[in-house]
């Protein structure tokens, strides 16, 4: 069980490295520029949920970027504390940026 | 620390070796892991395999080679590496002439690998 972290935009490499080895056991958390990752129907958004991990988005950071209607039904807003609470329930964290 | 109790640690290495200063700061802990018989291992993934050419020559951008420092890990006892095979694969990277012995594992294996760490360091 991993916590995947992605704060780069779609475009860049670290959404791709982490979905060569997210498996469906793992979390994703996406933050920063990795927000606009969960942008309903986009071939970022299949490529996550294809992945089958649960997918999470940073409310502060979505509503920064104006996204926060846009993004797919199956991603779950969570804020800082509940950053905190997932990274309790996750025995690792790796960092995509 | 005993070795039985220390956390394992894994540096997930995914920039290429000159275009930032990553691939530098990933040998310093790796390194500063080794100073102190913390005991590390080294997964390169995505552009991370760019670090693994050969016949690298830094000289005529004035930084040390990083092929050449990465030749010298085991001597600090680091000598389990492991890279992305289908990383290395889509660069067409002969593992056979990279720096230092490296296993190539499969995206699964990479995964199960991972989750044999404590902790994961990104670079």
């Amino acid at each position: 069980m991993i916590l995947h972290t992605i704060n780069a935009a779609p475009s860049s490499n670290a959404l791709a490295d982490c979905m060569a080895i997210a498996e469906p056991c793992d979390a994703v958390l996406l933050l920063g520029d990795g927000v606009y990752a969960a942008l309903k129907d986009t071939v970022s958004c299949t490529q996550l949920q294809s992945s089958g991990a649960a997918l999470y988005v940073l409310q502060a950071d979505a509503a920064a970027a104006g996204v926060l209607n846009l993004l797919a039904d199956d991603i779950r807003l969570i804020d800082m504390d509940g950053f905190v609470e997932l990274s309790e329930t996750m025995p690792r964290q790796q960092a995509w940026y | 620390m005993n070795a039985d109790t220390a956390k394992r640690v894994l540096l997930v290495i995914r920039h290429s070796p000159y275009g930032s200063s990553l691939a530098r700061a990933s040998l310093d802990a790796a390194l500063a892991a080794a100073a102190f018989e913390q005991p590390i291992n080294l997964l390169f993934i995505g552009d991370g395999v760019l670090q693994l050419l050969p016949e690298q020559d830094a000289a005529a951008i004035g930084l040390r080679n990083h092929a050449r420092t990465l030749a010298s890990l085991p001597l600090y006892n680091i000598d389990s590496v492991y890279v992305e095979r289908a990383a290395a694969d889509r660069y067409h990277i002969d593992l056979a002439l990279a720096p230092l012995v490296v296993l190539p594992l499969d995206s699964h294996e990479i995964h199960q690998f991972m989750c044999q760490h404590d902790h994961l360091l990104g670079f």
